[in-house]
């Protein structure tokens, strides 16, 4: 397959369905290439995170800046022509786009916005503050957009970080990845559930919560997050409630059904390159929820050209 | 003028017609201005002065930040037990940003030493080696009225970042002058206040004033010395040390860091590495549980101790 599609020439209407699909079906290239053990570092795939990503990267206007955790593949997919970059960078040769300096937990591409990327939970939040304090004495007006999880938010960083944005008033997307998982340990392992719109409400900053993987809804309700924090001057907070695909089930004599792992990094052994790239039938799969909305032969052809594009770009 | 005035003097000229700086910590711009040191400044159209909330963890953070922006800042801090707060980004964002295209912005964290032991047990941190041993940080002392106007003029706002440490005890001392034209590396690492024939004085981290008494006493004694002083923690020029030994062979160190991981441990390794050194009279703090007492954590020496060693 050769590529013959570029996200100018798919139609109007495909182009949220198209970009979805750009950054599954690049997760499960790289995917192939970690059973294969192709890298010299461990990549943190998002498969399950598209939808998010895609609407992130979609509101994002030049001077916008957005600070990635070390589980950023998605976020890099979403920009265009990225997978090889991305692919050298696992590589560390010169051609990645960190130059082979950066890596996977760390990688960043400023000239996509993407401008800093940190393994450490809750790191990168103080750092998209500063750079949001930065556009702010500029009087840009432009939002950085800072990803966290509901495991980085655990740390201190994530309170003195609301506090320090919604102080100065910075227009700042704070972004929760929630997929209830830290390592191995659930939340309900590890801590009591904690409300984050009871949270924003103590800061006075608006609350988004995202939900169902609609990536034309929640790229719809970025667009009005966007708005809101640039032009009242105010960070947001949003979570997006979503599921890291790719778990699996280890057989053990205490759990002879298998007990369910969920998937952190390296190669999602359970997950396999297929041209229709759905991963679960349910509403945790972006790639499933977008046969909600457009018909299904249409993005089953779709998927075929949007591989082929991506296969000719990482010959 | 004291020494702390001294300091807040050199900071309010730096930083007055900087075009585009944040100066920001607790209290800069309230109360005592943090013991005097940021008292008075003023800043450009384009630059502001932000007190802010006590979370040092994530003010680091954010200078790193408003530095991948190109926007220079200085983080200014009361006490260098809180920069303890902020080890992740001196460490792991540093080595990040340091790579990253922020080659044009400055980052300074200017902070206090309190090198007198009454604050109690939690707040008696004097030890700058360990912070720029971690990640290479570059990082500078000063105590006297030449090597404040040198570090401050060159490294206060300019490319790259780095810590600059004050002294507590000397807050508000005399400030320490010296007679006669003083020497400095072109980056203020090493400070060369005198040249003798028979000892080489050296002060590292904030033992100057017990070298300028030590040197005194050597001068009162006939003893032609000379006096150096190692401000940086990443100091690695030491011809000047190492040429002076040639002459003298006679070595008088003097740190009053609590680091087990000493400039003057390097300096002296480096110094017998070279075969310049027949007699060393050292002088640092060694570890003790009495610090963990109030008490007055003083370098204490006794230069007619000093002089005897050196003639034994």
């Amino acid at each position: 397959m050769t590529a013959v599609l570029s996200e100018q020439s798919v139609e109007a209407d495909l182009q949220l369905a198209y970009r979805v699909l750009r950054v599954r079906i690049g997760q499960l290239l790289v995917n192939e290439r970690l059973k294969d053990r192709a890298f010299k570092v461990g990549v943190h795939m998002a498969l399950g995170h598209e939808a998010v990503a895609v609407a992130v990267a979609g509101v994002m206007e030049p001077g916008d800046a957005l600070c990635l955790t070390h589980r950023n593949l998605h976020y890099h997919l979403a920009h265009p022509h990225a997978l090889r970059g991305a692919m050298d960078e696992f590589s560390l040769l010169p051609s990645g786009v960190g130059g082979g300096w950066l890596g996977s937990m760390n990688m960043a591409n400023p000239a996509a916005g993407i401008v800093y990327t940190s393994s450490i939970l809750g790191n990168d939040l103080a750092v998209g503050a500063g750079i949001a304090l930065a556009d702010r004495l500029r009087g840009q007006a432009s939002m950085t957009t800072v990803v966290t999880g509901d495991g980085a938010m655990e740390e201190g960083a994530f309170y003195e970080t609301l506090l320090f944005a919604k102080s100065l008033e910075l227009s700042c997307l704070i972004l929760v990845e929630n997929n209830g998982w830290s390592l191995a340990t659930h939340i309900s392992e590890r801590r009591c559930p904690v409300q984050l719109d009871r949270l924003a409400q103590a800061f006075a900053m608006p609350y988004v919560c995202l939900e169902g993987n609609d990536v034309h809804d929640y790229f719809t309700r970025m667009q009005a997050v966007r708005a809101q924090a640039v032009q009242q001057r105010t960070p947001v907070l949003v979570e997006a409630r979503l599921a890291t695909l790719g778990d699996w089930r280890a057989k053990t004599p205490e759990f002879p059904d298998g007990k369910f792992i969920n998937y952190h990094h390296g190669a999602a052994n359970t997950v396999t390159l297929q041209d229709w790239p759905v991963i679960r039938q349910d509403g945790s799969d972006p790639v499933f929820v977008l046969g909600q909305r457009w018909d299904e032969e249409r993005l089953r052809a779709l998927a075929v050209q949007v591989r082929g594009e991506l296969e000719a770009e990482i010959q | 003028m004291n020494y702390m005035q001294h300091v807040n003097a050199m900071l309010r000229n730096s930083v007055a017609a900087v075009p585009e700086l944040v100066i920001f910590g607790q209290n800069v711009s309230a109360g005592s201005c943090i013991g005097g040191l940021t008292r008075g400044l003023t800043v450009t159209p384009g630059s502001r002065i932000l007190n802010t909330q006590n979370s040092e963890g994530t003010l680091a953070g954010v200078g790193f930040g408003l530095m991948l922006r190109g926007v220079s800042s200085v983080l200014c801090l009361k006490q260098q037990d809180f920069l303890l707060l902020s080890l992740d980004h001196l460490v792991n964002t540093y080595n990040v940003v340091r790579r990253l295209k922020s080659d044009t912005a400055s980052f300074t964290i200017l902070l206090v030493v309190v090198d007198q032991g009454f604050d109690g047990p939690q707040s008696c941190l004097n030890n700058l080696d360990d912070f720029c041993s971690m990640a290479h940080v570059p990082g500078y002392v000063m105590h006297n009225g030449h090597d404040v106007e040198k570090i401050i003029n060159t490294h206060l706002v300019a490319p790259g970042f780095r810590i600059l440490c004050v002294s507590q005890r000397l807050a508000g001392t005399e400030l320490l002058r010296l007679e006669g034209p003083v020497e400095t590396t072109p980056d203020g690492a090493v400070f060369r206040y005198a040249r003798g024939t028979e000892a080489t004085v050296v002060a590292c981290n904030f033992a100057f004033p017990q070298a300028l008494a030590v040197w005194n006493h050597l001068q009162d004694h006939a003893v032609q010395a000379s006096l150096f002083s190692v401000n940086a923690m990443d100091a690695t020029e030491w011809h000047w040390i190492r040429e002076d030994l040639q002459r003298t062979r006679k070595l008088v160190l003097l740190d009053d860091s609590k680091s087990g991981n000493r400039m003057s441990d390097r300096l002296l390794w480096a110094m017998r590495e070279a075969g310049v050194v027949d007699r060393a009279v050292l002088h640092r703090r060694d570890f003790s549980p009495a610090w963990f007492r109030p008490n007055p954590d003083l370098l204490e020496v006794d230069p007619a101790e000093i002089l005897r060693q050196l003639q034994s």
